[in-house]
């Protein structure tokens, strides 16, 4: 019962950054309609230039993740307006490859810039302590990531309810042409929504960096969150996140009772099996189509 | 008449690819230069590992300046391959047929390299030094490809040997990365646990894109291992002990070779790498510095070695490169080779190389003692150079302290 | 001039004489190729001729059926080890192993096309991926395919040929190449190409109008992996090695990118995006050498880089090629050619 209750626990701790990830992943496809390859990389530059402040520049916490976030922002809101903008009559695949080009020269650029080696990464807190409630271990970082993601996830709330940006987002996502008839900018709401994204995704990245720091670090998390939002129904938030903890809990249980080996594609399996129940996942509605 | 003209003009195009030709004695020696090719990956994921090309680029240039062998320069090829072992292949025949390289020397991995081996052995063109510890460079041995790295199996064969023998520990258990190395690490440690009649309590493979490693430690604190053995590389070391100490579990860890590189392995563990065993095969001498006494990587002491980071490191290496194990290994590969090189004389043809390279015994490299065996189809062990390997603890401050002296190991065929 | 008067003009294979006598060309000039090229070229050619088959399997299914498949590396990988063991462990020869591995791919593509009937867009996407990633985890744990010690090519012999250089094997898989490609137009001008492409464009209709949606699209996903099936066994020479790590999703994703690239639901489009990708990627470790360039990315590594990463600026170019083509034309490199052929016609206006 124990290792029940720890695996649980655990696959909660990884299926929060996960969340993020996924979080990230859906309000991308909400606004382009696109799987976006690039998320991992979106958080992976801003962690690099976040280790560069921190342990070159010797930049106090306190201004180094602040400012990390806000180049993520930029990047976002860079990406779309720079590039994704720019494609003409785009169809679905066309902009997957393009994401897959942007994934492939931000990966190149942080390799350029800083070479292949691992490298650890300064952080306020200690990624090796745990809270122990009683035979039960969650180490203080995956705490933080918890706690991170569930005020994320509320800000979200919160921001797509009363603000005036996010409510405008959520008009653009329904319906782009009413919304610009309604006086709403679209494009570039489109675009605040890349930044929004990949500053979730890189508070994601900054609380996975601790660990250890690498060029291909985002890539298995990235994956994750794809699957988790695909699970929960790549339109819906709350799927998102709900597609994420289960991933995380179901793989810890099947590492833990069945193997370990199999343990990461065990998420692709859950995929196919939820959706040949609902094939567009757990929490989006289900379109019918007409002809 | 158009069809004709399209003829020749697509004939000229192709034509214009099939440029050089030189004729000379030997291929890829002329009066005063050497052609040696190296692949290494400087991109993809196992990009740490192409370390290797650039430090025999540096020991290369260092004997260059030094005046070269024998009146003639290394000229030193090395592409990146992306450990992609399509890539390996391309620039391997591009180098050979558009430049023709006399030799090829070291090149990472095991794919890769098996990927051309056969091209290369196929147009006998000797290939010294591969940097990966496979069998199959010696399980059929070849005339032309000489290994000067011990087996990963050996590594295991020791570090086993150390924990039940030395520490007394019973309860062993090993964490494998889903590949060759892996895989002969685990072979290595079960059959070396037979002998004491013992087993692994717990052998749990890891797959290189894993990042999240908490089933993998609970599995290991529930099989109550005494001793882990990390047969993993250096970023799932750190993900393994970082998850183990939140999860407050303290075994005695284990690592290989691969993971040697103690400055390294200390900074991205954040001091939790303190205390780890690792097996090692060069780059210092036990035996010199003396059992118990502490050695410091970052202050060479062999002599090759001191030579290396004054003429070689400083001088050539790029400024941001690290002064590490993989880059110096690149050196230590290769000096069995340019010893031979240096004892055939002005006259240099393959076959000679081969004949002098058979023909080193006890030759002290930076990477051991190496000897060599006239050629027997039947016989492995006359294409491996390099059998010995030594344990090392690492200390909190960097350092590291010498364990055991050299220690033989032993060949265990693969079985197919 | 691209008027057509009755059907037999819209089903047959070569829809004019000038792509007849184009094609004589360029099989001539194939076979010409690696009398006068260099061998390093020959094996760049295998090299891009196997893409090319994968390629254009892929197309049959993203471009014409309107799925999409981000794990063709799993075919590929089953059309290997299927071909090496059969040769092995059957003994069967490689002529007749070759079809059957990829029989086998194809039926594992029927099995993964079955889940795809209720799927799209991403949610086929991340399906397929999956499978992809699972097949490579599987095939390293069973014996037989070597786990991950991987496994040897047996020596290649047809009848009496023994193929042992990339001139030998040239001239088996360039055949087996054009086959393939002129197999693959002809489907999509059959009864079958049509429901495919019914089924991309409105698969409701489709339905309505009796195309059995469960046949075709699993038939298409099943000629898709035979196609990379066939792909992967003739790849398994290429290298004369093969281990599970080689199949991995960055492969599947080159795949699809050389598909898209090259322009979807046309023929020509991914044997052309499948031969400029392949060669860009055995080629852009060279890019340090081009003149000028080159210096200029070292000295710029040199000040505001680092050296040692340099190489990286392989993926940068490679990402930038991607990017600037599927901008600037949507249909890919099959759109270039388009607007190329319709400027000469019209030219001068």
């Amino acid at each position: 019962m124990v290792d029940f209750l720890q695996m649980v626990l655990s696959g909660i701790a990884v299926g929060s950054s996960y969340a993020l990830m996924g979080l990230g992943m859906v309000l991308i496809y909400k606004a382009s309609e696109v799987p976006n390859f690039v998320q991992g990389e979106m958080a992976l530059l801003p962690i690099f230039i976040a280790f560069m402040l921190l342990s070159t520049y010797g930049v106090p916490y306190y201004i180094a993740f602040p400012a990390t976030l806000i180049f993520a922002l930029l990047l976002g809101c860079f990406l779309e307006f720079a590039i994704l903008r720019r494609a003409k009559e785009p169809n679905v695949l066309g902009l997957i490859i393009i994401t897959i080009g942007m994934e492939m020269m931000l990966l190149g650029f942080v390799s350029w810039k800083f070479g292949a080696d691992q490298r650890a990464m300064p952080f306020p807190i200690s990624a090796y302590d745990s809270i122990v409630i009683g035979d039960l271990f969650i180490s203080t970082l995956d705490m933080l990531t918890l706690v991170v993601a569930l005020v994320i996830m509320l800000i979200l709330f919160l921001f797509f309810r009363f603000s005036k940006i996010g409510v405008a987002m959520k008009a653009t996502q329904q319906n782009e042409n009413a919304a610009a008839l309604m006086g709403i900018k679209t494009k570039q709401i489109r675009m605040v929504t890349w930044g929004i994204s990949s500053m979730v995704g890189s508070v994601a990245g900054l609380l996975i960096a601790p660990v250890l720091v690498e060029p291909y670090m985002m890539w298995d998390p990235m994956l994750k969150g794809f699957a988790g939002a695909v699970v929960g129904g790549m339109t819906s938030l709350p799927g998102a996140v709900f597609g994420a903890y289960i991933i995380g809990i179901v793989e810890h249980l099947f590492g833990g009772y069945v193997s370990i080996e199999f343990k990461s594609v065990v998420a692709f399996a859950i995929i196919v099996l939820v959706l040949c129940i609902k094939p567009s996942g757990l929490f989006a509605r289900h379109y019918v189509k007409k002809v | 008449m158009k069809r004709n003209l399209l003829l020749v003009l697509a004939v000229m195009m192709v034509a214009v690819f099939g440029l050089c030709f030189n004729a000379t004695a030997e291929e890829g020696v002329t009066d005063t230069e050497i052609h040696i090719g190296q692949w290494g990956p400087q991109t993809g994921p196992a990009a740490p590992w192409g370390a290797v090309a650039r430090g025999t680029d540096a020991y290369f240039k260092m004997i260059n300046a030094d005046g070269g062998i024998h009146g003639r320069k290394i000229v030193h090829h090395y592409f990146d391959d992306g450990y992609n072992p399509a890539k390996t292949k391309a620039g391997v025949k591009q180098l050979q047929e558009e430049i023709g390289m006399f030799a090829w020397v070291s090149g990472v991995g095991t794919a890769p390299g098996l990927a051309v081996k056969d091209y290369l052995m196929d147009k006998k063109i000797p290939w010294i030094g591969p940097s990966a510890g496979s069998r199959h460079w010696i399980q059929p041995p070849n005339k032309y490809l000489f290994n000067t790295y011990p087996l990963y199996l050996g590594d295991a064969q020791l570090l086993v040997r150390y924990a039940v023998n030395t520490l007394g520990f019973k309860r062993i258990a090993i964490a494998y990365q889903n590949d060759d190395y892996g895989k002969q690490g685990l072979e290595g440690a079960q059959k070396q646990l037979a002998k004491s009649g013992l087993k692994l309590v717990s052998e749990l493979p890891v797959n290189v894109a894993d990042t999240d490693m908490k089933p993998h430690i609970m599995k290991f604190k529930k099989s109550k291992a005494e001793a882990i053995l990390l047969f993993v590389g250096p970023g799932h070391v750190a993900r393994l002990q970082g998850t183990a100490k939140a999860m407050q579990f303290a075994p005695q860890w284990m690592s290989t070779t691969t993971c040697g590189d103690h400055p390294l392995m200390m900074a991205i563990t954040k001091g939790l790498y303190a205390g780890t065993i690792s097996a090692a095969f060069g780059l210092m001498d036990p035996s010199a510095v003396g059992l118990g006494n502490k050695a410091d990587f970052m202050k060479p002491t062999l002599p090759s070695m001191v030579k290396f980071k004054k003429d070689g490191y400083d001088k050539f290496a790029a400024k941001e490169e690290r002064w590490g194990s993989t880059f110096c290994a690149g050196m230590g590969y290769v000096e069995p080779f340019v010893e031979a090189l240096k004892r055939v004389g002005r006259d240099l043809t393959r076959e000679k190389l081969v004949a002098e390279m058979e023909k080193i015994q006890n030759f002290h490299s930076s990477m051991g003692t190496v000897s060599f065996k006239p050629f027997d189809a039947n016989d492995p062990l006359c294409r491996i150079g390099q059998q010995e390997v030594f344990l090392l603890r690492a200390e909190a401050d960097g350092t590291s302290t010498i364990l055991t002296d050299w220690f033989k190991t032993e060949f265990i065929p693969m079985d197919h | 001039m691209d008027m057509k008067r009755d059907y037999y003009e819209d089903v047959q294979v070569f829809t004019s004489k000038v792509i007849v006598f184009w094609l004589g060309v360029l099989i001539l000039a194939l076979a010409i190729f690696p009398f006068v090229a260099k061998n390093y070229y020959v094996y760049v050619a295998n090299y891009m001729a196997i893409n090319v088959i994968v390629v254009v399997g892929l197309n049959l299914l993203v471009g014409y059926t309107g799925q999409i498949s981000m794990g063709h590396a799993g075919f590929f990988a089953i059309g290997a080890y299927g071909t090496i063991t059969l040769m092995t462990q059957a003994h069967f020869p490689f002529l007749l192993a070759l079809p059957c591995a990829g029989l086998v791919a194809a039926l594992f593509g029927f099995l993964l096309g079955l889940p795809a009937l209720r799927l799209e867009g991403p949610y086929l996407a991340i399906a397929t991926l999956g499978f992809g990633i699972t097949t490579t985890q599987i095939i390293g744990k069973i014996k037989i395919f070597g786990e991950r010690q991987g496994l040897h090519a047996p020596d290649l012999t047809i009848g009496p040929w023994h193929i042992q250089t990339d001139k030998d094997f040239y001239f088996v898989l360039i055949p087996i190449t054009i086959l393939l490609v002129l197999l693959a137009r002809n489907i999509v001008k059959t009864k079958v190409g049509r429901a495919f492409i019914s089924i991309r464009d409105a698969d409701i209709a489709a339905e309505t109008m009796g195309v059995n949606l469960t046949f075709y699209k699993t038939l298409a996903f099943a000629v898709s992996a035979f196609y990379a099936g066939v792909g992967g066994g003739l790849y398994a020479f290429v290298l004369r090695f093969i281990e599970p790590e080689l199949f991995n999703m960055f492969m599947s994703i080159m795949f699809l990118t050389m598909a898209v690239v090259g322009g979807l639901g046309s023929m020509m489009g991914p044997v052309g995006g499948a031969c400029l990708l392949g060669l860009l990627d055995l080629q852009l470790r060279n890019i340090l050498e081009i003149p000028y360039f080159g210096q200029w990315i070292k000295a710029l590594s040199e000040s505001y880089f680092t050296m040692t990463g340099v190489s990286n600026i392989q993926l940068i170019v490679f990402g930038l090629i991607l990017i600037l083509i599927m901008l600037f034309e949507p249909l890919g490199i099959f759109g270039i050619w388009i607007r190329t052929k319709k400027y000469w016609k019209m030219w001068p206006f």
